[in-house]
């Protein structure tokens, strides 16, 4: 179930790269419990709030989770507050194994029993995680490490995961497995997530809520059902 | 060809003198490797940071302080010193680009270089000795001629580097501290957003760096007798050709680099006779070279495992 109680609330964000402005002021919310996606065309911006709400880019305007401003703070201190991050292309430690990739992704945690009680849990949605804990991560399939990705971030105990198109570079029937686990994540453990994908159609048919993203703007927020269903906003902002 | 090819006290002096001079190179190869992992940069000043590390241990023994001591004291003040410059000097120039970081390092080269030519002068002094180091400070092995024996000197450093080796694998491959410096060195971008402390594992391989460096110069000053202040001057190159060979972002790889390196520069001269001095080197360098073209990732470099 979905709160009406902000996790997230992003008001005025603005982004640039050095000189290179790419966001303009984007409002956009995330509730507790809520699932978001992101859409918008290569180059809009999506990426890159990600990384913004990460600090990893110069921001201004106000980020506020749980209450409290993220703005200006070093990414290693927006972690510690609750923010996982999935980053586009996974990032995963090749040359480490699974599990050295699951505990580097507790870094922040001090409760030793509860990170290995938590890399068994994340070993039980993921089992192939699992048979190859011992194994370096680089050897994995695009899938297995999608999954090690999602599951490193988890890790943290987030109250907020972000994942940048997840879907890339998978197969259509392993894409729509991840994004069963992530269904089954969110509603188990009412994990809040917001979600860049280009999969629009699948996405959407998971998320509870939509923005689209064009050139740094966002033109549309509703609920994913209706933007789904509105026939116009499909063909002008999504392409299919 | 040697006279004395077909001797095997001969061939096992020369095993001995290639594997010390092989940890000596190693040690330099692991400072330049420790650095490079994380930060993707080469310390030009490694050798003269190293250098320094070694006229302050010399310092120090000559207020009386056990020369052991002095090594530990020097190689804390060296971790500071290579951290402290990470942080200072290096990290606000890398947002700059590569060049910048280069140069930097050059002129810390040339700094430090100074500062020690005018602090100590420019005529050689006596290196402190942890080792023994006397005539008769060794094992009688094989009669001969010639004669095999190990010095206890030999024997010490062979030691040195093995509880070098020993510590650096417990630390990165058994600590959390560890961890957090090989996913840095995996991934920098993924460590940052995982909340792992990217710029503080940049000091740790700077520091510990220092520190090996400042061991490394206390074995080479004690191998020639001598301490001045281009002690280090011509081994940063075999550090860095043993760092290359073992593929430059591997710790087992500079360790056997510098040991494989160590053996040719011995051997090739010790069995070709013809070949002196300075070609010894040359050719060091071009068996390096025939290494990266058979094998680009050198014996243990990692070639870019991830699948996009
Ligand atoms: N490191 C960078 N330096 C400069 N400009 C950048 C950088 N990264 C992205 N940009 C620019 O910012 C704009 C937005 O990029 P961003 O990566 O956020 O897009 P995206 O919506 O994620 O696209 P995609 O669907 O291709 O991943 C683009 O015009 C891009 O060229
Ligand atoms: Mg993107």
């Amino acid at each position: 179930m979905t709160g009406t109680d902000p996790l997230l609330r992003v008001a005025g964000l603005h982004a640039a790269y050095r000189s290179v402005k790419v966001l303009h002021g984007l409002d956009l919310e995330v509730r507790r419990g809520e699932v978001v996606v992101l859409l918008g065309a290569n180059g809009a911006g999506k990426t890159t709030t990600l990384r913004a709400l990460c600090g990893m880019v110069d921001t201004q305007g106000s980020v506020l989770l749980d209450g409290v401003e993220l703005v200006g703070r070093s990414t290693e201190w927006i972690v510690r507050q609750g923010i996982a991050h999935v980053p586009q292309g996974r990032g995963i430690f090749g040359v480490l194994t699974v599990e050295e990739n699951m505990r580097a992704g507790a870094w922040g945690r001090r409760d030793a029993k509860g990170v290995d009680a938590d890399i068994e849990r994340w070993y039980g949605v993921f089992p192939r995680l699992a048979e190859r804990r011992r194994q370096r991560a680089g050897g994995m399939s695009g899938g297995e490490q999608q999954m090690l990705a999602v599951a490193r971030a988890l890790m943290a105990r987030p109250k907020l995961l972000l994942l940048d198109e997840p879907s890339l570079g998978l197969a259509q029937i392993v894409t729509r497995g991840l994004f069963r686990q992530l269904e089954e994540i969110n509603r188990d453990e009412g994990m809040s997530m917001l979600i860049v994908e280009q999969n629009a159609e699948l996405a959407l048919s998971f998320a509870h809520r939509g923005y689209v993203i064009e050139s740094g703007h966002i033109v549309l927020g509703g609920q994913a059902a209706d933007i789904r269903a509105d026939e116009g906003m499909r063909r002008a902002y999504l392409g299919y | 060809m040697s006279p004395h090819i077909g001797n095997v006290s001969y061939l096992l002096s020369l095993l001995t003198t290639g594997l010390t001079s092989g940890a000596l190179y190693a040690f330099v190869a692991l400072a330049i490797v420790l650095v490079y992992k994380t930060t993707t940069h080469i310390n030009l000043a490694q050798g003269e940071m190293a250098a320094l590390g070694a006229f302050i241990v010399l310092a120090l023994t000559r207020y009386g302080v056990n020369v052991w001591l002095a090594l530990v004291i020097s190689m804390a003040l060296s971790f500071g010193l290579g951290a402290g410059i990470e942080r200072g000097l290096i990290r606000p120039l890398e947002r700059r680009g590569i060049f910048p970081v280069v140069l930097a390092t050059l002129a810390l080269f040339l700094v430090i270089n100074a500062v020690m030519a005018i602090i100590w002068g420019t005529q050689p002094v006596p290196a402190p000795a942890p080792l023994p180091n006397g005539l008769d400070a060794k094992i009688d092995i094989l009669a001969g001629p010639p004669p095999f024996f190990l010095t206890y000197r030999a024997l010490g450093t062979y030691v040195i580097l093995l509880a070098v080796l020993a510590g650096l694998w417990l630390l990165l491959e058994r600590t959390k501290l560890g961890l957090g410096y090989r996913a840095v060195a995996a991934n920098r971008e993924a460590a940052q957003v995982l909340g792992i402390p990217v710029g503080r594992m940049q000091m740790l391989g700077w520091g510990i760096a220092a520190a090996l460096g400042t061991v490394a110069a206390v074995l080479v000053a004690e191998t020639v007798n001598t301490l001045d202040f281009n002690v280090m001057g011509s081994i940063l190159i075999f550090g860095l050709a043993a760092a290359t060979l073992g593929g430059f972002d591997s710790v087992p790889g500079a360790a056997v680099g510098g040991l494989v390196l160590g053996m040719i520069v011995t051997f090739v001269p010790g069995l070709f006779t013809v070949i002196e001095g300075d070609l010894g080197l040359i050719i060091a360098l071009a068996v390096v070279l025939v290494v990266l073209l058979v094998r680009p990732q050198g014996f243990f470099g990692t070639k870019p495992l991830e699948r996009v």
